[in-house]
C-alpha cells in the first residue's frame, strides 16, 4: 500500500510551463497566497497522489492477479484502468497493482492482450482490503 | 414501547440492489401476515447507484406500533444478513450489535473460513450460511422498485427467496407458510430453508 501525503506535494519547484506562465499578460496582477497556488494548466495532483478519504477497496468482489511471465509490459492495463490502479515501475520493469482503490471492475482483465491477468475471488486472500467502519 | 427488532441487510449497489430490496420487502410482508408491525426501507446515506458499492437495507419488527419512524438507521441490529460474502472483509458489519446477535451470510464457503474475516465475532450468538447463488443462480437487476415505484418483475425471483427461507429458519421471526404466499420462487425458498448451515457460538 503506497499512500503519499497530499501536503507533501504542495510546494514543488516551478516547471517549464510555470515559467512560461510568467510571460503571459496579467501575470501577477492578482496576489494568490502561497498555499493556494495552482500550477499553469491547473493540473491537480490526483490520481498520481492517492487520497486516503476515498478507499474503495471494499467494493471489490474479485481482484486481478498478474502473471509476470505472460506480461509483456504493453501498459494497456495502465491505460484502461479508470482509477489508475496499475503503476509501471521502471527500475524493476514491473507492473504494480494498487489494492486500496481497485474496485474489481475487471476492465484490465478483459483488455489484457496476453491473458496475463486473471480474476481471483477476494475471499481467497487474507488482506488487501481496507476495513471501514461504514460505507462512505 | 415494545421492543423493536432491528434487521440489517448488506448488499451491493446496482448488481444486487433489487435482491436486497426484495429481502426486506418479503421479510416485512411475512411479518405483517403474522400480525406484527413492520417497517422496510433503504439506507438514506448509501448511494446504491454505484456498481458494487456496499449498501444497507433495514427492517424493523415489533408487536406494537413502531413509534420512532423518523430514525432512518438501525443502530443496534439484532440480525445482520450479508447478501454478498466479500462484504465481511471490507466493512465492520457487526457495528452496534449487542452480544448474542445473529449473522446470516450468502456463501458456499465454510462457516469457519468466514469467521476468520470477522475480528469482532465474539458478539455473535449464531452464525449461518446459505448458498443462495448455488440454489437459484439468478440475480435480478431491476430499478423499477426503487424510489418508491412498484416492482414489475415480481418479488423474490432471485437469491432473495433462499435467503429469506434461511432467515425464517435461523431467527424464527417469520413463518415459512407466509413466505410461500409472497415469493415467486417457492422451491428456492424451501431449499434455502432446508440447506442453511447453522452454528451456535458461545
Amino acid at each position: 500500500m503506497r499512500i503519499t501525503d497530499n501536503a507533501g506535494l504542495k510546494h514543488k519547484k516551478m516547471n517549464k510551463e510555470d515559467t512560461m506562465a510568467k510571460e503571459l499578460p496579467g501575470y501577477g496582477t492578482i496576489k494568490v497566497p502561497k498555499d493556494r497556488e495552482v500550477p499553469f494548466g491547473a493540473v491537480t495532483p490526483a490520481p498520481v497522489c492517492t487520497q486516503n478519504l476515498f478507499q474503495t477497496s471494499n467494493w471489490r468482489v474479485v481482484r486481478p492477479v498478474k502473471d509476470d511471465e505472460k506480461c509483456t509490459r504493453c501498459l494497456i492495463c495502465y491505460l484502461s484502468c479508470p482509477d489508475a490502479c496499475w503503476i509501471y515501475k521502471e527500475e524493476e520493469d514491473m507492473m504494480e497493482w494498487v489494492a486500496g482503490f481497485c474496485k474489481g471492475c475487471q476492465i484490465c482483465i478483459n483488455e489484457c492482450p496476453t491473458g496475463a491477468l486473471t480474476a481471483e475471488p477476494e475471499l481467497d486472500f487474507k488482506d488487501g482490503v481496507i476495513r471501514l467502519e461504514k460505507p462512505f | 414501547m415494545a421492543k423493536v427488532h432491528e434487521i440489517t441487510v448488506w448488499t451491493r449497489g446496482v448488481i444486487m440492489d433489487k435482491e436486497g430490496r426484495d429481502v426486506i420487502n418479503i421479510f416485512a410482508k411475512a411479518a405483517q401476515m403474522d400480525g406484527k408491525h413492520a417497517q422496510a426501507f433503504d439506507n438514506y446515506e448509501d448511494l446504491p447507484d454505484r456498481v458494487l458499492v456496499t449498501t444497507r437495507k433495514y427492517v424493523r419488527l415489533s408487536d406494537e406500533e413502531i413509534e420512532h419512524k423518523y430514525v432512518y438507521t438501525n443502530d443496534e441490529p439484532e440480525v445482520v444478513v450479508i447478501l454478498e460474502a466479500t462484504i465481511v472483509k471490507g466493512i465492520d458489519i457487526l457495528r452496534g450489535m449487542k452480544k448474542g446477535g445473529t449473522l446470516i451470510i450468502n456463501t458456499n464457503r465454510s462457516i469457519d473460513s468466514m469467521l476468520k474475516f470477522i475480528p469482532n465475532a465474539k458478539l455473535l450468538g449464531t452464525i449461518a450460511t446459505v448458498d443462495a447463488d448455488g440454489i437459484t443462480g439468478v440475480r435480478t437487476v431491476d430499478f423499477s422498485g426503487s424510489e418508491g415505484g412498484v416492482d414489475t418483475s415480481g418479488i423474490g425471483k432471485g437469491i432473495a427467496s433462499p435467503v429469506c427461507g434461511a432467515i425464517a429458519k435461523v431467527t424464527g421471526m417469520i413463518k415459512k407458510e407466509n413466505l410461500a404466499k409472497i415469493v415467486s420462487d417457492v422451491s428456492g425458498m424451501e431449499r434455502g430453508y432446508k440447506e442453511v448451515k447453522i452454528k451456535k457460538l458461545g
